[in-house]
This record gives structure tokens, C-alpha cells and sequence, in this order.
């Protein structure tokens, strides 16, 4: 069986695994736009940060690939026949797929003053954190306050360079987090010394010798070498659009990751699923999500008619003052109970969202270990089977949910 | 291939694994000393008690396929081939905490391993004993026979192992009312399939 990778981040890397381990005797073409050896995305911001270095970021050994595995680096895939069932590469080669697999992931979201010559990045892609990394000197502009902006925070701080936030919500991590979990999160970035801006924009950047002089929406003014933008992603669907292939927010997919075309699968950032804890479809574009679905496309692939169940949105984030994990959804909604409380002493913060006596959403703050388990929960849609107000308040030790599974 | 077996019913929660946990994770590899290293080693095995006071020891159960090693995104998680226990490579770890996210179990903690440095640890079933032709600390020091050293037995580990697996696709153990998707039975019938191909 011929099968072609579209994408070597997580999505397709975890499908090519999963073919080489199930079915040995596959051709497998793997095409990458970038040139490098594929890498961790999520790692860009500590590279920026300066604790891992390039080589550290890689995340496979293409050499140690069977024979029958072809890893195509740098090279785009600029158009799908599903008819004839071929890819045309950016060299003008033609090659002939059984099955094949979109993992083109997502493009950042870039706001209407966004110019490179004036120092303002958006942070995706390797060549992205190679063009910040030289402007990086003493102040550094993080607009948005979702999570590859305050990763890129976190990052920065490390470096000791001085990091005003911009974000246009009221509070950081509008989007994936509730606004008191996410007080917190601003409390600590506060005491870690970066200036956070809520509710502002960028209303103008002027460049001066050397640096930039940025002004805000509210007339604020400041100075910086570089600015970061972390405004969200994007699904890519340009090369699913041309190929005639349905799309809505991202490529639809049935339970069998399968696109409207036959044969054609699609995986990662790029496609929307049916997200548990919403229970709508929703685009997760998440690297754990990007994996499963990766995987789960590679049984299907092969005919194992494995349905893909369903994604739920986490994240973890660390940095030197604190880590939280969040899942799910949080906001309080229809037929949705919160439950939570914040224990001072340890600057602990727990939080559960139940429906119907089933965890839909977590928050855990500063209390990394049990939060595994009830993200468990809210995967598998299992019910509760102890108070939540006592797991909150951690008066129960997570041996009660996990002793009868 | 041996693993190490948990019999919560035999507990009594008297932590000697805990502590023969740590001095086996420590430098010195001595009870005496143990306690008195600048980085005091931590123990990797987890004793909780549940609502009805019932101690339930908790420790990597090294699932396969297993979720902390496929969320790990720098490949600091990895699987030693010849024994299939999952490792951690504490030089490449950079805590971003996603395997305490993807822990089903969470057994997953944070600890310094060097100076200031910190990593996540978990049980390696005493992967550096087993060179020396010892059997795990934990099991060693368990009087009441609640830790175990077996050979592997599929049955046995087949329902962590499918839980494990599971949860990482997320499928549900019951028919949820609405939900489209098809049974746990089906899915096993899938991988159990692919497996045999």
C-alpha cells in the first residue's frame, strides 16, 4: 500500500509510527514544508527561552526508519487529485497514493499590523523562532494572553528580558480558562515581574533607533526590541479547499477521521472533531489531541475501522512560579456546577465543572498529580462516584475514583 | 518478562515500600545515609487512603501503548525495549507537565533530580536493581505480599494495559446516550484484530 503523510509534526509522526509498527510492508512517503528534522513545536518557546538548544527539539531519528519510509524535507505538497488519487509536490513529482493523510496543522492568526520588518513575529514555526532570537535583547512585547503567549512569557523570563503583555481580554487565557483560575494565573505572572495589559491593543508601532516605540490603544506608550504575537490559530485548509475536499472551521471528518474524499484522512490542528466536553465539533488544536487523532487515523487507515471518540481541550503550563492544568470547559453554563476552592497556604487552586454528575471541566492549579485522573473522567464521559466538593478540597485522596476502575 | 503486581486487598499501609522505594532512588543506596543526601530521593510509590480508610498503593502500571509517553513532547519518556518498562530521561525532561495531564493513574510527580533542577519521576521498576539480579525495593521490604513480583501474565495486565489504551482514545466504557461511537467490546475486538494481522 502506497501512503503519503501530508505534514511531520505531531499528528502525522504519531500516523507514520503507528504504520511502520502495524504494517511493515507500507511505502510510506512523509512530506514536511519545513527543512529541518522534524521537532517539537511546543518546545519553540523555551528555545527562545535558551534551555533547550535546536538539536534538543528534535523529536525523531529519520535515519532509524525502515528502508520502504521516505521522509521528503522541504518539500510542499502543492495540489491532491483524489480522482486519480496522486499528490504533485512543489518539484513537480508525482506520486500515486492508496491512502493519505492531511496533517497540515494550523497557521497563525496575524493581525492587521503585523510586519516582520518592524519586529513583529508570530511564533509557529522553527524559521519563526530563528528570526525573533537575533532582536532578543532587553524588552520583548507578548501580544495575547493565550497559551503560546504566556509560554512565550515564561520563556523570555527565563532570559531575564523585561515582558509587557498585551492582551485584549480582561484577563489572560480568556479562551481556554475561566476568569478566576485565570487571575491566578496573572497574580503570579505579576510577581514574576512582567507587566500584564489587559483589555489593549496595538494601536501603533514607530520604529526608532534601534528599538520600537509601540503605542497601546489607551495611549499608553512603550519601547521594545521585538514583539511576539500569540493571536490564536487557524486551521489550514487551502490544499483540502483546492482538492474539493468539505471544510467548515476545519476539514470535516467522519467518526473514521476519513474526509469527504475516500482514502483521504485528515488529523491534527487542521481538522474539527466532535469535542467531548462541548459536546459540539470543535477544532482542539492541541498536540496531545493532534497525536490521537494521528494514531487513530493510522488504524483507519489500515481498515481497522477504529471510530475516533471525541477530543477534549487541555493544557499544562509551567513556569517557575506555577503550573496549571486545565481541561475541558469551565464556564458555568446550562445544567453546569462549579465547584472549587483555593487553599492560601500552599497557593493551591482546584476546580470542576460537573454536568449530569459528570466532570466536564478541570482546572488545577499548582496541584499537577491527580489532575491526570480527572481528565481520565471527562475523556471516557465517567460519572462521579465520589462528592466533588471533597475532591476540590482535596479531603479525598484520588484513590477513590481510581480504586474501582 | 517480570513485572511488578499490585494487591490492594493485602495492604496494610505500613509505607516500608515508601521508604524502600526512596533508598533505592538514592544516591547512596543506604537506609542510614539515605535520609542526609542534599536532595533527599522521593519515592516513586504512592500510598492513599480511600474514603473508607482502606490503603490502595498506586504506582506506574508501564501501560502499553502508554499515555505519558506519547504525550511527552520531548521524548524524555521512552520505552526500553528489552524489558518494556517505561523510563524517563531526566536530562531531557523540561517539566512542561502534559504526562501528569495524561496519567490515568497519576503517579506522575515532580522532584529536583540535580541542583535545582527538577524533572518528573515515577517508578522505573527498580530498573537499575533488576541489572544487579535483584528484584524491585518495594516488593523486597512487602510483608504482607501486596506487592508482588510476577512473571507477566497477559490476562493479568491486559486490563491496565486496555484501560491505559482506552484512555488514550478516549473511548467510553458505556454506551453514553447520545454518543455515536460504538462500545468498549468493539474496540477491543479492533485492536485485538490489528494485532493478529
Amino acid at each position: 500500500m502506497n501512503i503519503i503523510i501530508i505534514g511531520a509534526s505531531a499528528a502525522g509522526l504519531t500516523c507514520l509510527d503507528t504504520l511502520v509498527r502495524f504494517s511493515p510492508e507500507s511505502d510510506i512517503t512523509i512530506v514536511s514544508e519545513e527543512p529541518y528534522v522534524p521537532y517539537c513545536r511546543c518546545l519553540l518557546t523555551y528555545y527562545l527561552g535558551g534551555t533547550l538548544k535546536e538539536q534538543q527539539m528534535v523529536i525523531r531519528d529519520t535515519t532509524s526508519y525502515p528502508a520502504n519510509t521516505h521522509f521528503l524535507l522541504g518539500e510542499r505538497v502543492e495540489k491532491i487529485d483524489t480522482v486519480r488519487k496522486s499528490a504533485v509536490l512543489s518539484s513537480g513529482k508525482e506520486i500515486i497514493y492508496d491512502k493519505l493523510l492531511i496533517a497540515i496543522g494550523s497557521n497563525p492568526v496575524k493581525p492587521k499590523y503585523y510586519d516582520e520588518k518592524k519586529k513583529t513575529f508570530t511564533l509557529r514555526y522553527m524559521d519563526d523562532a530563528k528570526k525573533i532570537e537575533p532582536h532578543l535583547r532587553s524588552r520583548a512585547i507578548v501580544l495575547g494572553g493565550g497559551f503560546v503567549g504566556i509560554k512565550a512569557v515564561a520563556g523570555l523570563t527565563e532570559r531575564n528580558i523585561g515582558v509587557t503583555v498585551v492582551i485584549g481580554s480582561r484577563y489572560p487565557l480568556s479562551m481556554i480558562a475561566d476568569e478566576e483560575t485565570s487571575r491566578f494565573v496573572e497574580k503570579d505572572l505579576k510577581g514574576m515581574g512582567v507587566d500584564i495589559r489587559t483589555g489593549e491593543d496595538i494601536a501603533d508601532i514607530k520604529e526608532g533607533n534601534g528599538s520600537l516605540r509601540v503605542s497601546l490603544s489607551s495611549g499608553f506608550e512603550l519601547d521594545s526590541d521585538v514583539i511576539i504575537v500569540g493571536k490564536g490559530v487557524k486551521p489550514r485548509l487551502d490544499l483540502a479547499k483546492q482538492a474539493g475536499i468539505k471544510t467548515d472551521m476545519g476539514i470535516t471528518v467522519n467518526e473514521f477521521l476519513e474526509t469527504s474524499a475516500e482514502g483521504v484522512y485528515a488529523a491534527g490542528d487542521c481538522c474539527q472533531t466532535m469535542d467531548i466536553a462541548r459536546n459540539t465539533i470543535w477544532v482542539n488544536a492541541i498536540w496531545p489531541v493532534a497525536i490521537e487523532q494521528g494514531y487513530c487515523a493510522a488504524l483507519n487507515m489500515l481498515g481497522a475501522q477504529a471510530p475516533y471518540p471525541g477530543s477534549v481541550g487541555m493544557n499544562s503550563l509551567k513556569t517557575r512560579a506555577f503550573h496549571l492544568i486545565v481541561a475541558g470547559v469551565l464556564k458555568a453554563g446550562e445544567g453546569v456546577s462549579i465547584f472549587e476552592k483555593y487553599m492560601p497556604s500552599t497557593n493551591q487552586f482546584r476546580k470542576l465543572a460537573i454536568r449530569n454528575n459528570v466532570p466536564v471541566g478541570m482546572a488545577f492549579y499548582n496541584n499537577p498529580e491527580d489532575a491526570g485522573v480527572i481528565i481520565n473522567l471527562i475523556k471516557k464521559g465517567t460519572p462521579l462516584n465520589v462528592d466533588p466538593a471533597k475532591i476540590v478540597s482535596n479531603e479525598l485522596s484520588m484513590m477513590d475514583i481510581l480504586k474501582p476502575l | 518478562m517480570k513485572v511488578v503486581v499490585v494487591k490492594p486487598e493485602r495492604c496494610v499501609g505500613c509505607l516500608q515500600c515508601r521508604f524502600a522505594c526512596s533508598v533505592a532512588h538514592s544516591v547512596s543506596e543506604s537506609q542510614f545515609t539515605a535520609p542526609y543526601e542534599t536532595i533527599v530521593s522521593k519515592p516513586r510509590i504512592h500510598i492513599g487512603l480511600t474514603n473508607g480508610k482502606e490503603p490502595f498503593p498506586n504506582k506506574c502500571r508501564h501501560c502499553n501503548p502508554a499515555p505519558c509517553e506519547m504525550a511527552c513532547i520531548t521524548r524524555a519518556i521512552f520505552r526500553d525495549e528489552a524489558t518494556g518498562i517505561v523510563l524517563i530521561n531526566p536530562e531531557r525532561c523540561i517539566n512542561c507537565g502534559m504526562c501528569a495531564m495524561a496519567c490515568p493513574f497519576g503517579v506522575i510527580r515532580y522532584h529536583f533530580f540535580v541542583d535545582r533542577r527538577t524533572s518528573a519521576h515515577k517508578c522505573d521498576q527498580c530498573f537499575r536493581r533488576q541489572k544487579e539480579g535483584k528484584i524491585p525495593a518495594c516488593v523486597e521490604v512487602c510483608k504482607v505480599g501486596a506487592l508482588v513480583f510476577e512473571e507477566y501474565n497477559k490476562d493479568m495486565d491486559k486490563a491496565t494495559d486496555q484501560m491505559a489504551s482506552l484512555v488514550y482514545l478516549g473511548i467510553r466504557e458505556k454506551e453514553h446516550e447520545k454518543s455515536p461511537y460504538p462500545t468498549l467490546l468493539v474496540h477491543k475486538n479492533i485492536l485485538q484484530e490489528i494485532k493478529r494481522r
